[in-house]
């Protein structure tokens, strides 16, 4: 563990730091691989949308967050709009910047670029999830539950799963998958929707092991109803797919 | 022969069931962690976090008193991790010093957790700012690595059980420090 990175009199925190880092990585990837893959009009498209996913991505973890911390967020409202960086939710994230960007999109009547943005935004994605992982694992956060294996971490006197790690290694994965699928030219959204399942599986299993999920009533994990959520919607999209070929 | 939509509605059908039983057998069973308002102290390991048993100390004061967190069991405990030179730490030690006041005869205390400073720095702004609650030396900042006190000020309530109640990273509001306590001191050992 090292929360922090000692700057001579600036104590930085890694997760935070990395965070940061993370947002301005994936968010000039967004924009690289627009350029990438539908030229200009695509990387002007994205760079207009893009501050409105990030608005959104940071009021949707926020939210999410305070939402599944209501004990403590009801009784001060003022954390909503608190600068905490430890106080956001990855699922939040995702739901608020995909509804945030769609919403632009539509307004701006550019829904056919929806598709391609969506590509977009999946092939960086997984580059800044592995970067802020890496911070969750530097801070000692996302934590596991006690296991007995060779690379159990120890944290607070018991060697536990380090899930920071099997995110990050997930992000990378994924990343992985999606540039092999990318290759092959396939018709605009598949790579969202291998992102979608890829992801959602991710969060569907990995969260399982972790102690400090936000959850909802009778113990559920609010992080796997998403991934389910997001594995379901990658489906029903291909099933529209298929039926419109047929 | 099936029809392709067919495969994809049964794959959907099973992907949903599988993956909800995988959700409920997965959930986090009461008392676990996961439940900030009725904690388990027996069944959570010792962590930073809300809802576990606060990481135990030991450190010496800056008048050279051993103090230790478990002596305090059955008192509301603010372990305030801070620092001389941090500005948003000296910011929330006037509305600390006075829920201290007004709290300390219903079983509260401050620990004001010192990262790495001299104790005569300390002990000059505590005397300028009339701070009177205890000042604590983390010298080799083995509490603030145990606390993950990423951001300064970092502040844990900790119930009469020794849980964690509330973890505040960052300056606190008079609202926040004493709404939180005065929760705290109501309830029963």
């Amino acid at each position: 563990m090292y929360p922090i990175i000692e700057l001579g009199p600036l104590n930085l925190g890694s997760g935070a730091l990395l965070l940061v880092i993370a947002v301005f990585v994936g968010h000039a990837r967004f924009e690289r691989v627009a350029r990438q893959r539908g030229g200009e009009p695509l990387e002007h498209r994205a760079s207009r949308c893009a501050p409105f996913a990030l608005a959104g991505a940071a009021i949707g973890a926020r939210l999410w967050y305070g939402l599944f911390n209501w004990d403590m967020y009801s009784q001060s409202p003022g954390l909503f709009l608190a600068l905490r960086l430890g106080d956001l939710a990855w699922p939040g994230a995702l739901i608020g910047g995909a509804l945030a960007g769609y919403a632009y999109l539509r307004l701006r009547r550019m829904d056919n670029a929806a598709a391609p943005l969506a590509d977009a935004a999946s092939l960086a994605l997984p580059m800044a999830q592995a970067i802020a992982s890496l911070g969750l694992l530097l801070s000692g956060e996302a934590l596991g539950t006690p296991a007995d294996l060779p690379w159990a971490v120890p944290l607070f006197g018991v060697p536990r799963h380090p899930v920071a790690l099997y995110y990050l290694l997930a992000a990378l994965a994924t990343w992985g998958a999606l540039m092999w699928v990318a290759r092959l030219s396939p018709q605009p959204g598949t790579l969202a929707a291998v992102y979608l399942v890829l992801q959602g599986s991710a969060l569907l299993l990995l969260e399982a092991l972790r102690v400090d999920s936000l959850v909802a009533a009778g113990g559920v994990r609010t992080a796997q109803v998403v991934g389910l959520a997001m594995i379901v919607i990658a489906l029903w999209w291909k099933r529209t797919q298929t039926a419109s070929v047929l | 022969m099936i029809s392709s939509r067919t495969i994809w509605d049964l794959a959907l059908v099973v992907t949903l069931l599988i993956g909800s039983a995988f959700i409920w057998m997965t959930r986090a069973t009461p008392g676990a962690i996961a439940t900030p308002l009725v904690p388990e102290p027996a069944a959570a390991q010792p962590a930073p976090l809300v809802g576990h048993p606060a990481p135990e100390f030991t450190l010496t004061a800056v008048d050279g008193a051993q103090v230790s967190l478990s002596d305090l069991r059955g008192q509301v405990v603010l372990i305030n991790l801070w620092a001389t030179w941090c500005p948003p730490c000296r910011a929330e030690m006037p509305a600390i010093q006075q829920a201290y006041e007004r709290f300390r005869d219903q079983g509260f205390i401050v620990l004001a957790v010192n990262q790495q400073e001299e104790s005569a720095t300390i002990v000059k702004y505590m005397n300028d700012q009339r701070l009177t609650f205890p000042a604590l030396l983390d010298s080799d900042a083995r509490v603030s690595a145990a606390y993950q006190a990423r951001v300064l000020p970092s502040s844990f309530f900790i119930d009469r059980r020794g849980i964690i109640r509330a973890v505040y990273r960052g300056p606190m509001s008079r609202g926040m420090i004493e709404g939180t306590i005065e929760q705290l001191v109501a309830e029963t050992p």
